[in-house]
């Protein structure tokens, strides 16, 4: 390492170090405050700042975090259990989260090794004069200085071991997730039946309703009238075929039959034959007669590609476009891409504001990229087991 | 004729042979599950085969499959295919190739029991009988095309002629004269720069051929 270059990266060394030291020397205050709460806590008259005290904990952790991912470029993920509800409740979850022990057995320990600076110290004139002569005179590479480097990378070590959130905590959070996208797929999926309820309320129940309303009185005027009677059974026989196409583009909206059919390959090989455009499709680790994804995640593909292809036919002014469908690990990814002049949105009701319904609810995520003049790329990734 | 009919509802498959017996014809068998299409079709030979598209044991597209195998094993074979909802690519599939004696409708067509005859009648003659809604599809899909130079009255003649109707038939129901439709198919070709054909057949693929490329 140059010299200069040595010097540079001590320098910022010292500086993370002495950051270090100044949380530490922080953390002794505050251990002290911590008891005073804890012994308040017992004596009843301070529980009201056990939450309190747990937060700041946390915000002290928080800030040891940025400051290692500063130093490593490496993520420490958080996994705190939120302190929510009445302050019996908030107590609880503090005392219960196995992050809050983990938080505390950091500090303790950051406590002692927080004032690492203390070697960097006697390391700095060592290292300007060592390695300024081996630098200068032996064009060789500076060796004290990088030692400072190292004194901090010692800091992050420790501190990425200790604050990594505990194994059990990473499972809370998960559980967390799921039990707050279960609730809102259970939403999305109840909303979902009411729609379909309404549209069979109000289009095909009425209209056969009407039917046979129709033949009723057909059936009276076919002795005294026939002529009348025929009319009458000529609209009952239009309430019919009405009925039917309204079925029809139910059923679709629930479960498009081609996908029964024909598997997710067929159908959007379907889909891109009729939809007017040049429609490059790609399909990567799925087959004809290949595993099948849930029919729910199918669906949601085959909707989202639908809706692409639609929109980039009747809005894009492209005449070209591309699906491609990609089979994860874990998952679905499907993208939809046009040439055309962009600006598409998924607000004021459009198609993609129902795809992006869909997809959260199937634990998804979607990524609509469209500037004005294009292109448009619509992405979307659905987590599933096959 | 004689028809051999496959379909597993036993309402509308005995609706069905209701309807055709009632108006002269012979239902020489009827098939209720996919592997008893084939075997039913060899024995017989039926003038025209009706075909459910969704049929056990898988309810997916085996109607549509045994169509297909059909055709290949008895060349000719007309068959008018039923389907509760219908699919473009199911109607290429079947009119690929230039094939003749095709049809391919949706159910509730049935209930017009006259243009259900009709067309029957049509694809049993080697004709064609492809659903309005799949051809309002074919020609609603792409703008800036020649299509959009035709006008009101030569897309409803095109429209028709799409669906395998016959020069009489589009000139009943559009209340027209023969001659006008004549006439208006004569610049439909022109417009989508179509070689003239006569009228039959060949004239209908030309126009589907055109409609699936453009």
């Amino acid at each position: 390492m140059k010299l200069a270059e040595a010097i540079k990266r001590a320098g910022r060394a010292t500086f993370q170090l002495a950051l270090a030291a100044g949380l530490a020397f922080f953390s002794i205050i505050f251990i002290t405050v911590l008891i005073i709460t804890l012994v308040g806590t017992i004596a009843v008259v301070g529980a009201g700042l056990l939450p309190e005290t747990v937060l700041l904990i946390r915000r002290m952790a928080g800030m040891k975090r940025h400051r290692v991912a500063h130093w490593t470029g490496r993520e420490i993920p958080e996994a705190y259990l939120p302190l929510r509800g009445p302050l019996r409740e908030k107590i609880g979850l503090a005392v219960r989260d196995t992050c809050t022990f983990a938080d505390l057995r950091w500090m303790v320990a950051h406590y002692l090794y927080g004032f690492l600076v203390v070697f960097a110290v006697p390391l700095w004139p060592a290292g300007l004069v060592v390695d300024g002569v081996r630098s200068g005179l032996l064009r060789r590479d500076a060796v004290v200085l990088p030692l400072i480097g190292r004194l901090a990378d010692l800091d992050a070590a420790w501190s990425y071991a200790l604050l990594k959130p505990p194994p059990k905590a990473l499972l809370a959070e998960r559980v967390t997730v799921l039990t707050e996208t279960r609730a809102s797929a259970i939403a999305a999926h109840s909303a979902e039946l009411r729609r379909i309820e309404r549209d069979l309320h109000d289009g095909t129940q009425a209209r056969l309703v009407a039917l046979s309303m129709r033949i009723g009185l057909a059936k009276r005027a076919y002795e005294r009238d026939p002529q009348a009677a025929r009319k009458l059974l000529d609209e009952a026989q239009d309430q019919a075929e009405e009925a039917l196409t309204e079925l029809r583009h139910v059923v679709r909206g629930i479960h498009p039959p081609i996908l029964t059919d024909r598997g997710l390959v067929g159908a959007v090989r379907a889909l891109s034959a009729s939809s007017g455009l040049d429609v490059a499709v790609e399909f990567d680790g799925l087959a004809d007669d290949g595993p099948r994804a849930p029919a729910a995640v199918e669906a949601a593909a085959y909707f989202l590609v639908a809706e692409g292809l639609t929109n980039a036919a009747k809005y894009s002014g492209a005449t070209r476009a591309e699906a491609r469908l990609t089979r994860l690990p874990n998952g679905l990814r499907v993208s939809v891409r046009d040439e055309g002049r962009g600006g598409a949105d998924d607000a004021g009701g459009s198609g993609l504001l129902g795809i992006r319904r869909r997809v959260a609810a199937l634990d998804g995520t979607f990524n609509l990229t469209s500037p004005v003049g294009g292109p448009t790329l619509i992405e979307v990734e659905l987590p599933c087991v096959w | 004729m004689r028809v051999v009919i496959a379909e597993d509802n036993a309402l509308l498959r005995e609706g069905l042979v209701l309807l055709l017996t009632s108006s002269g014809h012979e239902v020489v068998a009827t098939a209720r599950a996919e592997p008893e299409i084939l075997p039913a079709l060899l024995a017989h030979r039926p003038d025209v085969a009706v075909l459910d598209v969704r049929m056990p044991p898988k309810f997916r597209d085996e109607g549509l499959r045994a169509a297909l195998a059909a055709r290949r094993q008895i060349p000719d074979l007309p068959v008018l295919v039923l389907s509760q909802y219908v699919e473009q690519s199911y109607a290429a599939e079947l009119l690929g190739g230039g094939a003749t004696g095709v049809g391919y409708l949706l159910k509730d067509r049935i209930g017009r029991v006259d243009e259900f005859l009709d067309a029957l009648e049509r694809v049993a003659a080697g004709g064609t009988a492809l659903d309005p809604e799949v051809v309002t599809e074919l020609m609603s899909r792409r703008r800036g095309t020649p299509l959009d130079t035709l006008t009101a009255r030569e897309r409803e003649v095109l429209q028709l002629m799409a669906e395998g109707r016959d020069n009489t038939t589009i000139a009943e129901t559009l209340v027209i004269t023969e001659r006008s439709v004549s006439k208006h198919i004569g610049n439909v070709f022109l417009k989508l720069s179509l070689p003239p054909t006569d009228s039959g057949h060949r004239r209908v693929l030309a126009v589907l051929a055109y409609l699936n490329n453009s």
